[in-house]
């Protein structure tokens, strides 16, 4: 039977060729949209579990609403249950970049928390911020990828120089495009006094974190919390939105192209109608005609999910590729996303070919024989 | 296979007639109108009888032989191949029925472009669930039985009217059917290839196949071994 359905889809190579290409089409915006998607979860997901047990401790007017000092991190870990408390500056690294997902940030760091701030990443080479250091940083492995230095070279910052002292390793987290350097140098090149971005608190160990969280809103005056589960729901909920965005549109693209498959099928069974009447009639059963038909139409599928699955990784390769070189990875093909497309694509194939199979297997043998 | 041996009617069947029809009515309606193309056949054929079916446009003759091929439902009445009621059997078994029961040979030979000759008549093997092998054998010998052992690759548009008609003959052997149904066979070929064709359908009679002809042609119906007229809808003679 595949042969006789292979035969058919090459029998009209330009209207196959168009309806792959539509349902490529649709598959391909799966792949990249979803791929940003998938990007953005991984991203947030390691950057989460490696910060996840401690709790974030900001201003009341909010993380960049300004007035949290470091001084604000004594008070924090003074109160019952904290281990330890410390502030971090944060800015973009380069001029006029935001402070947005993807972009390359400077944290200041008090240097003797900077291992106790990084854990549990690994070094790649050199060392962390030390009790005395200055103009000296440990970058991110996407910073060091991307102006191609690593221990010893000097990288530029708000116009001063900084020896990078220690690499990372490659995480796929925020920490990857992060720049750390002394706290006080940071606030002294950004002009900002005492100030901090927030304040990471440790719990000791057996200490709730959700409830030490409320006990430092409550003990230390001018400051809100996250707690890492309030942060984790508030994550995943932007990102579950996110997601349904981009999926929507993607789905909404492919839906396109199963429309266009349908519409293909339908043509091709009235066109060969009087085929079907042959079938029929020399013993061909309802069963048959469906196989063949909606086997034509899942076959355009999984050619149109390939078509999609390999244009989209070239897309995305071609764009992460270009993207790099701003320290930037945008999209990320998971195999989780590759087979949710091509099962998509097979069954929406052959959801779309159903319609015109039971149309080809109700026909009357006599009609279908008449028919011209 | 249980509802086809209930359909049987063995009581009344004798071994050797392979086809009865009873009382066989059939009405079509044309918007409100009934037009009665069957109004009560009554025919008995023999085991590798070559009987002919004539009669005069819109007589009936067609819609005779699609019910015979169960290819429409008749309105009323029976019918009967090698001893089963085929008009009592279920939607679902009428594919194997008809594959196993009838082979047919259209007027505009009915090829299916795409396949080459030999392609034509082993897909009617496929439908049977016949292994791969096996179907290319016999798809061979019954295209070479028909003098066609040299064009199996070829394609419908690359053979000749007569040879087109040929590969349809083979095509309904190929499940060495009770009843071979043809349709004008020789309305679409010259008076040569009519004879050619005419020829092979006497020589498979001979040798045990049952072969039902329908035509308008006195020529053909002339070398079959029975002519049965129909006229408005009703057997009007039997001729031969």
């Amino acid at each position: 039977m595949f042969d006789i359905i292979l035969r058919n889809l090459t029998q009209r190579k330009i209207r196959t060729g168009l309806t792959v290409s539509g349902i490529g089409l649709g598959i391909f915006a799966v792949i990249v949209m979803g791929g940003m998607s998938e990007n953005f979860n991984q991203t947030f997901e390691k950057s989460f579990s490696l910060t996840a047990e401690k709790i974030r401790v900001f201003s009341s007017v909010g993380v960049f609403g300004g007035g949290l000092t470091n001084s604000k991190a004594a008070e924090v870990r003074k109160v019952p249950g904290v281990e330890d408390a410390y502030g971090m500056l944060m800015a973009p690294l380069e001029e006029g970049g935001g402070m947005s997902f993807g972009g390359n940030q400077v944290t200041g760091i008090r240097p003797e928390k900077s291992q106790v701030a990084l854990t549990p990443i690994q070094l790649k080479d050199g060392r962390f911020l030390l009790r005395g250091d200055r103009y000296v940083t440990v970058i991110g492995s996407s910073i060091a990828t991307q102006y191609n230095i690593g221990v010893g070279d000097r990288l530029e910052i708000e116009d001063k120089n900084f020896i990078v002292v220690g690499v990372l390793e490659y995480t796929g987290s925020f920490f990857d495009a992060n720049a750390a350097i002394p706290l006080d140098i940071a606030q002294d090149i950004y002009d900002m006094d005492d100030m901090v971005s927030l304040i990471f608190a440790l719990p000791q160990e057996g200490v709730d974190g959700d409830l030490l969280a409320k006990r430092i809103k409550l003990s230390v005056d001018g400051v809100d919390t996250l707690s890492p589960s309030e942060l984790k729901k508030e994550a995943e909920q932007n990102l579950r939105i996110f997601s349904v965005i981009t999926v929507s549109a993607a789905v909404l693209a492919a839906l396109i192209g199963g429309l266009s498959v349908m519409n293909t099928m339908l043509m091709s069974v009235m066109e060969r109608t009087k085929e079907f009447g042959i079938l029929k009639a020399i013993g061909a059963q309802q069963r048959d005609i469906l196989l063949m038909t909606v086997g034509e139409a899942s076959i355009m599928g999984l050619m149109g999910g390939l078509l999609g699955l390999v244009s989209g990784w070239a897309v995305i390769y071609g764009m992460n590729l270009w993207l790099a070189d701003q320290g930037i990875v945008l999209f990320l093909i998971t195999p989780r996303l590759v087979a949710v497309a091509m099962l998509f694509a097979i069954l929406l194939g052959t959801a779309s070919g159903i319609y015109p199979a039971i149309r080809a297997t109700r026909m009357s043998p006599m009609e279908a024989l008449r028919y011209e | 296979m249980n509802d086809m041996k209930d359909a049987r009617d063995i009581s009344d069947m004798n071994e050797d007639i392979i086809l009865k029809t009873r009382d066989l009515k059939k009405t079509y309606m044309q918007g409100k109108i009934p037009v009665h193309a069957l109004r009560g056949v009554d025919i008995d054929i023999k085991r590798s009888e070559l009987v002919s079916i004539v009669g005069p446009s819109g007589s009936g003759k067609s819609t005779m032989l699609s019910i015979i091929g169960m290819l429409e439902k008749p309105t009323q009445g029976k019918v009967f191949i090698d001893n089963i009621e085929v008009t009592k059997a279920k939607n679902k078994d009428i594919p194997k029925l008809r594959r196993e029961k009838i082979g047919f040979v259209f007027q505009h030979f009915n090829l299916l472009s795409a396949l080459s000759a030999l392609g034509n008549v082993e897909i009617a093997m496929r439908f049977a669930r016949v292994p791969k092998q096996e179907r290319i054998t016999r798809a061979k010998e019954v295209l070479t039985e028909m003098g066609l052992g040299d064009r199996l690759k070829h394609k419908p548009s690359e053979l000749s009217g007569g040879e087109q008609q040929r590969v349809s003959i083979a095509r309904a052997l190929a499940n060495k059917p009770a009843i071979i149904l043809a349709d004008e066979p020789t309305g679409e070929v010259d008076t040569k290839t009519r004879e050619l064709i005419t020829n092979i359908l006497q020589r498979l009679s001979g040798n045990g196949q049952t072969v039902i002809i329908v035509t308008h042609d006195p020529w053909v119906a002339e070398r079959t071994n029975r002519i049965i007229k129909l006229v408005d809808g009703k057997l009007d003679d039997l001729l031969k």
